[in-house]
C-alpha cells in the first residue's frame, strides 16, 4: 500500500498550522457500511434453515457478521462525527485535495465495458483496445504514444492469448477472430 | 536425526532439474512482479496463482516457494529506490533505504537488503526445518474448539496490533468475513448471499478478492492522484555491494532482525509489519551512528529487511502445521494448497511428507537463487521502475483481469473483482487496513466450520470453548492482545498522568 503522502510530514521546527480536516467522505462511507450491514442482516433472514438461529446452523455466522458490521460501522460513524478522529480527517482532506475523480471513474468504466465485451470481441481484440484506452486515461496521450500503446496492446493480447491457450492450457475467448484461430 | 533424513529426501526431489527450473522460474517471476511499484508479495502470489494449475502439486509448490520469496525481495528494491513500499511490512525499509539511495548509496542499500534477506531467510528456514515437525506433533492434540480459539486469536491480533484504528480494522475484518460467507454452506447445503447468481454458488475465490483489493484498488488509487504526485525514481549510481565498513555495520542488525522477526512471524501477530518497526527502533537505539538515522543509516535497512524476511518465513510454521495463515500473503498460499486439495495442518506432514519436505528444501534453494539473481541482475529490475506510469498501471490492469478471468472464464468474476477494487479504493482513502479482509475471506469459512464442529462434538453446549483449558487459554490470550495497545495509556492514567495518546500503534512510523 503506497499511501504515505509526502505532504504529511510537517516541516521540523516550523509553525504548526491547523491542518484542514474533512469528514464528509468518511461519513458517506460509514453510512454505506451501515446500509451494507442492514443488507446483510436482511439477507440472513433469507437463508432458509429449519433451525432458526441455532449456533450450529447456517444462519448464525451471517447474523454475527451483520451485527459486527452494524456495530463497528456505527462506531466508525461516531469517529467521524461526535468523537472526531483527527488523523482520519487530515488524511481525508489531503486525499480529497489530490483526487481527480474523472480519471478514476473512466478507469472503472473502461474495465466494466471490457468485462462485458470480452466474450464477443475475443481476448486479443478486447485487450488491444483495453491497454491503450487505460493508458490514455492514465495520461499517456500524444499521437505517437497512442500508436505505440495500441501496438503494445496488440502484442500483449496476442502473446498472452497464445501462451495461455497453447502452453498453459487455459481457454481464452476467440471472439471476432474465431474464423482465423 | 529423522528430520535431516526427511530434509535430504526433500532436497533429492527439489534438486531434480525440472524442479530447479520451476524454482528459478518462480523466483524470477516473483521478483519481476514484486518489483513493480504498488504490488506487494500478496498480490504477486495471487496474480501468479493461476499459472501453477498446469503443474503437479510438488512442482507447483516448489515454484510457489520461489514466488513467495521473490515477491518479497522485489518489494524491497521498490521501497529503496522509489519510496513506495509494496506493503506495510516494507514501510520501515523506506525510512533509511530511500535517503541512502538519494545520497548515491543505493547499491549498498540494495546489497544489505538482499544479503540480509538471504541471511534471515536461511536462518529462518533452518528454524522451520526443526520446529515445524515438532509443532505439527503438538497440533495433533488440537480439537475443533482449540482451532476456533486460535483463529479468534489470529483475527484479534491482526486487527488490534496493526493499523491505526481498532474500529476500522474490525470493519475490514467483518467485510472479509462477509465475503467468505457467499456461496453454498458446506455443512447444511444452504445457499447464502448468492442473490440468484449461479456463478456465486461456489463462493468468492480468494484470487478475485485479493486481485480486486490490491491490484484494482491500487490502480484506482494511483489513478485518482496521477496528476498530483510525480514520483521520484532514484538511479543506482554506485556498485551494488558493500565495503568493509558497511559489512561491519550490517551483520549485527541482520541477526537481531532475524531474532525479532522470526518469532513474530510464527505467532498470529499480524505477520511482518510489527517486527520491522520494532527492529528499526531497536537499531536506532543501539546504533553508534544515531545522527545518521533519517539520512540513510545502513543499520536501518539491514535490520528491518532481515526482520521482514524472517517473519515472512516464520509465517509458514502456523500455515503448514495448523493450516492457519497469519498474513494476507499466507492466506493466499493457503488458497493455493486448497486448489490442489491439500489441507495444511498437522496431518500434512504425515500424509504428504514428500511434498512438504520438497517445499522446505526449495525454500533453501530459493534463497540462494535470489541472492545470485539479485546482486548482479538488480540493474535489470531497476529498469522496470522506469516504465512510464500510465503503461505500467494499464499493464497491471490487463494482467489482473487476465488472472481472474482465467480462473473460470467468467465475466461475473471480473465484475465482482472490479466492485471489490472500488471498495479497496475507498478503504485506502479512509485508512482501512486491507489485510484483515483477506484473512476474513479465507479464515472465516474455516472458523465457522470449526465452530460448528466443536458444537456438534459437545452436543450443542457452547461452554466447550471455555471448559477446554487450551481453548480457554488461547481465548484469554486473544483478549490480552485486544487490550495490549491500550495498556501504556491505561497504566499512565492509573498513575494519574495524562496519557499522550489513547492507543499505542505498533504498525506505523513514529514520526507522523
Amino acid at each position: 500500500m503506497s499511501e504515505e503522502p509526502q505532504q504529511q510530514r510537517e516541516p521540523e521546527g516550523g509553525v504548526r498550522t491547523e491542518p484542514q480536516l474533512s469528514f464528509l467522505g468518511s461519513r458517506i462511507f460509514a453510512a454505506a457500511i451501515l446500509a451494507f450491514g442492514l443488507f446483510v442482516l436482511f439477507g440472513t433472514f433469507q437463508i432458509s434453515g429449519r433451525e432458526g438461529f441455532s449456533p450450529s446452523g447456517p444462519r448464525f455466522f451471517p447474523l454475527i457478521v451483520a451485527v459486527g458490521l452494524l456495530v463497528f460501522g456505527a462506531l466508525f460513524l461516531l469517529s467521524t462525527t461526535m468523537r472526531r478522529d483527527r488523523y482520519l480527517g487530515k488524511k481525508a482532506a489531503a486525499e480529497g485535495a489530490a483526487t481527480h475523480w474523472p480519471t478514476t471513474g473512466l478507469v472503472v468504466a473502461i474495465l466494466v465495458v471490457y468485462a462485458i465485451l470480452l466474450d464477443s470481441l475475443g481476448y486479443i481484440v478486447a485487450t488491444a483496445f483495453l491497454f491503450p484506452a487505460e493508458a490514455y486515461v492514465l495520461g499517456s496521450r500524444g499521437r505517437r504514444s497512442l500508436l505505440r500503446n495500441f501496438a503494445i496492446g496488440v502484442v500483449l493480447g496476442t502473446v498472452v492469448f497464445f501462451s495461455f491457450t497453447e502452453l498453459l492450457g487455459v481457454r481464452l475467448p476467440d471472439g471476432l477472430l474465431d474464423p482465423l484461430l | 536425526m529423522e528430520v535431516l533424513g526427511d530434509l535430504a529426501g526433500g532436497f533429492a526431489t527439489a534438486l531434480r532439474p525440472e524442479y530447479l527450473l520451476l524454482a528459478a522460474l518462480g523466483v524470477t517471476l516473483g521478483t519481476l512482479v514484486g518489483v513493480l511499484p504498488g504490488i506487494g508479495p500478496a498480490l504477486t502470489v495471487a496474480l501468479l496463482l493461476p499459472l501453477t494449475n498446469e503443474f503437479d502439486p510438488t512442482g507447483a509448490f516448489v515454484m510457489f516457494a520461489g514466488i513467495y520469496y521473490g515477491g518479497k525481495y522485489g518489494g524491497s528494491t521498490t521501497s529503496i529506490l522509489l519510496n513506495t513500499p509494496g506493503e506495510a511490512a516494507s514501510v520501515a525499509t523506506t525510512f533509511e533505504g530511500f535517503p541512502m539511495a538519494r545520497s548515491g548509496r543505493g547499491g549498498a542499500a540494495l546489497a544489505t537488503a538482499a544479503i540480509g534477506s538471504f541471511v534471515a531467510g536461511t536462518i529462518s528456514t533452518i528454524a522451520i526445518t526443526f520446529l515445524a515437525p515438532l509443532v505439527a506433533q503438538v497440533a495433533l492434540l488440537f480439537q475443533p474448539a482449540d482451532y476456533f480459539a486460535l483463529m479468534v486469536l489470529a483475527f484479534v491480533s491482526v486487527v488490534a496490533l496493526v493499523g491505526r484504528s481498532l474500529v476500522r480494522g474490525m470493519v475490514s475484518l467483518f467485510l472479509g468475513l462477509f465475503m467468505g460467507l457467499v456461496g453454498i454452506d458446506v455443512l447444511s447445503g444452504q445457499a447464502r448471499f448468492v442473490f440468484g447468481v449461479p456463478q456465486l454458488l461456489n463462493g468468492l475465490d480468494i484470487v478475485v478478492v485479493a486481485v480486486g483489493l490490491f491490484a484494482v484498488g491500487e490502480v484506482l488509487y494511483v489513478a485518482s492522484r496521477m496528476r498530483r504526485n510525480p514520483e521520484e525514481i532514484v538511479a543506482v549510481r554506485d556498485r551494488v555491494g558493500m565495503n568493509r565498513e558497511e559489512w561491519r555495520r550490517s551483520w549485527k542488525p541482520w541477526l537481531r532482525g532475524t531474532a525479532i522477526g522470526f518469532p513474530f512471524g510464527t505467532l498470529p501477530a499480524g505477520g511482518a509489519e510489527t517486527p520491522t518497526f520494532l527492529s528499526y527502533n531497536v537499531e536506532k537505539q543501539l546504533s553508534s551512528h544515531k545522527d545518521e538515522f533519517g539520512k540513510g543509516a545502513i543499520e536501518g535497512v539491514a535490520g528491518p529487511e532481515a526482520a521482514n524476511n524472517a517473519a515472512f518465513s516464520g509465517v509458514l510454521i502456523p500455515l503448514l502445521t495448523l493450516g492457519i495463515p497469519t498474513s494476507a500473503t499466507a492466506a493466499i498460499l493457503l488458497a493455493a494448497f486448497q486448489i490442489f486439495n491439500l489441507q495444511p495442518g498437522p496431518l500434512l506432514f504425515e500424509d504428504s511428507p514428500g511434498l512438504v519436505w520438497a517445499l522446505i528444501a526449495s525454500l533453501y534453494i530459493g534463497n540462494v537463487m535470489l541472492l545470485i539473481l539479485n546482486l548482479p541482475l538488480i540493474r535489470i529490475w531497476v529498469k522496470l521502475l522506469e516504465i512510464p506510469r500510465p503503461l505500467l498501471y494499464s499493464g497491471i490492469l490487463v494482467f489482473a483481469t487476465l488472472g481472474v478471468y482465467s480462473l473460470s472464464n467468467s465475466a461475473v468474476d471480473l465484475l465482482v473483482m472490479y466492485a471489490i477494487g472500488i471498495l479497496g479504493f475507498f478503504m485506502r482513502r479512509y485508512d482501512f487496513p486491507v489485510g484483515p479482509v483477506i484473512l476474513g475471506v479465507i479464515l472465516g469459512p474455516l472458523m465457522e466450520a470449526q465452530f460448528r464442529r466443536a458444537l456438534s462434538i459437545s452436543q450443542g453446549d457452547p461452554l466447550i470453548f471455555v471448559t477446554r483449558p487450551l481453548s480457554l487459554a488461547i481465548l484469554l490470550l486473544a483478549f490480552v492482545a485486544l487490550l495490549l495497545p491500550y495498556l501504556p495509556a491505561l497504566i499512565s492514567r492509573l498513575r494519574g498522568e495524562r496519557p499522550e495518546s489513547g492507543r499505542r500503534v505498533f504498525g506505523e512510523g513514529e514520526e507522523d
